[in-house]
């Protein structure tokens, strides 16, 4: 029996997140919205989001650009640092800092929180007074966690264009012109479409996940450390898969 | 009008006090590490059950993540999802310019610098390191921690500095694991999906497969894997705020560690390969 339990807890996890994520779909389109606490949770997500997101984005894109102009410089087209910069940053940079950031700093933190208030039985507060924390609480986390890592997104890419521009012209010494006429030689709109549908995927999966963590929780202080540590690993696995999936279905439909 | 300097003393105060917070706070830490740093030889000495204790659970993981297998399949996965990224993102790439027999020599090339070191980094701070902070934040809340000090057991040096030798021990064997996922998947995804011949990947592949990269790659990999785990120890060994204070210590390390690491892979990086780049077209 202890066995068959075993077998099936974590089966019944999964179970129990997509009872949650269905709930979200209907009850994200059902009155009442939740605005105050959507424009709250925005501003969380954020708010803890964009000092990581500042310090992550700068090394990782230096780190591309560094190497893949050793790389160019051998091949003598140091010219065309720029195509290799953007398409680095756009298709792949940009979505994986954003991916970092959501589930390390926006995920866990949204954990924490709902984590504490299910403790505290905040939770069964609001059930006992008849608010569905599906509808109060969770919904509106997941879509502001979705629209945070969309304009993440958009930040880091710009953050990493400017940049691998900088890093390329006055360490590495590309001329400014060339890097700038080859920014669109590999990459156009639809890699960008792609790596903002990305994003958004990201944002929603991470938010499910850390919401489901989060009302989870049981036990003490040890119960809430390891719903965080469950949340961050399990959002890195599964956006770094959401990841690969979406890159290879993108690179099917731009080709 | 003493009112009036007092809140231009206060406006100017504030900034200043917040300054010298943060200056506190670093110089902490800094004291902190070094006091981890030190505790390794007691570590090593006296607590050589709890180390290898230590070793045997970082590696298969506690809790509802060894159910997923633990870190080791959790840090392999990952590593084949980032190392699958060259096959579709690299090998398309190069057909677009018409190179896509260099994808071998891609895999080769940036797997080794980049990708896996930092994969490897993630999967450590996310298991391993959060796994550390949310132990140690428990048993300071429980007041386990103030139980060992009036003990007379060096509570930094047991608790702490027997996790940081730990996961050295443990990085090794994950970080080959990591390295060749990520190879396996570059050369599945691009010979069994995307049809390349075999030959052709592997010429290109060892031709370029460096190994002064690959031993620079495991040292990247220690180093990290200290930074990780003295960031998560000192979060975890210093929460507060009772139940809800651990999930936010937790959250607050993993934070820092990654914009850490990103920044020492930069700098490590940076000084290894330096302007010369080390890298040979001609062989």
């Amino acid at each position: 029996m202890t066995t068959l339990a075993r077998i099936a807890s974590p089966a019944r996890g999964l179970g129990e997140f997509f009872a949650m994520a269905l709930d979200v779909a209907v009850l994200m389109f059902r009155p009442p919205w939740a605005w105050r606490e959507f424009i709250l949770q925005s501003w969380f997500v954020a708010r803890v989001s964009l000092f990581p997101t500042f310090m992550l984005s700068l090394p990782y894109t230096v780190l591309t650009v560094f190497v893949e102009n050793i790389l160019l410089v051998e091949f003598g087209a140091a010219d065309v640092s720029g195509a290799g910069a953007a398409q680095g940053v756009v298709t792949q940079i940009g979505p994986v800092v954003t991916v970092l950031v959501i589930s390390g700093a926006g995920a866990t933190a949204m954990c924490a929180d709902l984590g504490a208030r299910t403790i505290r039985e905040e939770l069964d507060a609001l059930r006992v007074l008849g608010i569905n924390p599906v509808q109060a609480l969770v919904v509106p986390r997941v879509v502001a966690a979705t629209m945070i890592a969309l304009l993440l997104n958009s930040f880091v890419t710009l953050l990493g264009i400017t940049g691998g521009f900088l890093f390329s012209v006055f360490f590495q010494h590309v001329t400014p012109g060339a890097f700038a006429a080859s920014l669109t030689l590999l990459t156009g709109p639809r890699d960008v479409v792609i790596s903002l549908v990305k994003a958004a995927l990201f944002g929603m999966s991470a938010g499910l996940i850390a919401c489901y963590k989060g009302i989870s929780v049981r036990g003490g202080p040890q119960g809430v450390g390891n719903a965080v540590n469950e949340t961050v690993v399990l959002t890195f696995v599964a956006l770094f898969f959401i990841n690969i999936m979406a890159t290879a279905v993108g690179v099917q439909v731009t080709r | 009008m003493t009112a009036q300097a007092s809140t231009h003393l206060g406006a100017i105060s504030r900034p200043v006090r917040k300054f010298v917070g943060s200056l506190t706070r670093i110089g902490a830490q800094t004291k902190f590490y070094t006091e981890i740093l030190k505790g390794i030889g007691v570590a090593l000495a006296h607590h050589k059950r709890e180390v290898i204790r230590l070793i045997a659970q970082m590696s298969l993981g506690v809790g509802a993540l060894a159910v997923i297998g633990g870190t080791v399949v959790i840090v392999g996965f990952l590593s084949l999802t980032t190392g699958s990224l060259i096959a579709v993102q690299g090998y398309n790439t190069l057909a677009g310019v018409d190179v896509e027999a260099l994808t071998g020599f891609v895999s080769a090339y940036l797997n080794v610098r980049l990708i896996a070191p930092v994969t490897a980094t993630i999967g450590l701070a996310a298991t391993i390191g959060a796994g550390a902070t949310a132990q140690l934040g428990a048993m300071r809340i429980n007041e386990e921690i103030d139980a060992l000090e009036v003990m007379g057991i060096r509570s930094i040096a047991y608790l702490t500095s027997s996790r940081v030798v730990a996961g050295v021990v443990v990085v090794i064997p994950l970080y080959c694991i990591a390295i060749l996922m990520s190879f396996v998947a570059a050369q599945v995804g691009t010979t069994f999906f995307y049809g390349q011949s075999v030959g052709v990947y592997l010429h290109y592949f060892n031709t370029f497969l460096n190994p002064t990269d690959i031993l620079w790659s495991f040292a990247q990999a220690i180093v990290m894997a200290v930074v990780v785990m003295v960031v998560h120890t000192y979060y975890g060994f210093n929460a507060t705020g009772g139940p809800a204070g651990v999930g936010e210590a937790v959250g607050r390390a993993v934070r820092a560690s990654l914009v850490v690491t990103a920044l020492a892979t930069m700098l490590i990086t940076l000084a290894i390969y330096g302007q010369s780049g080390n890298f040979h077209l001609s062989g």
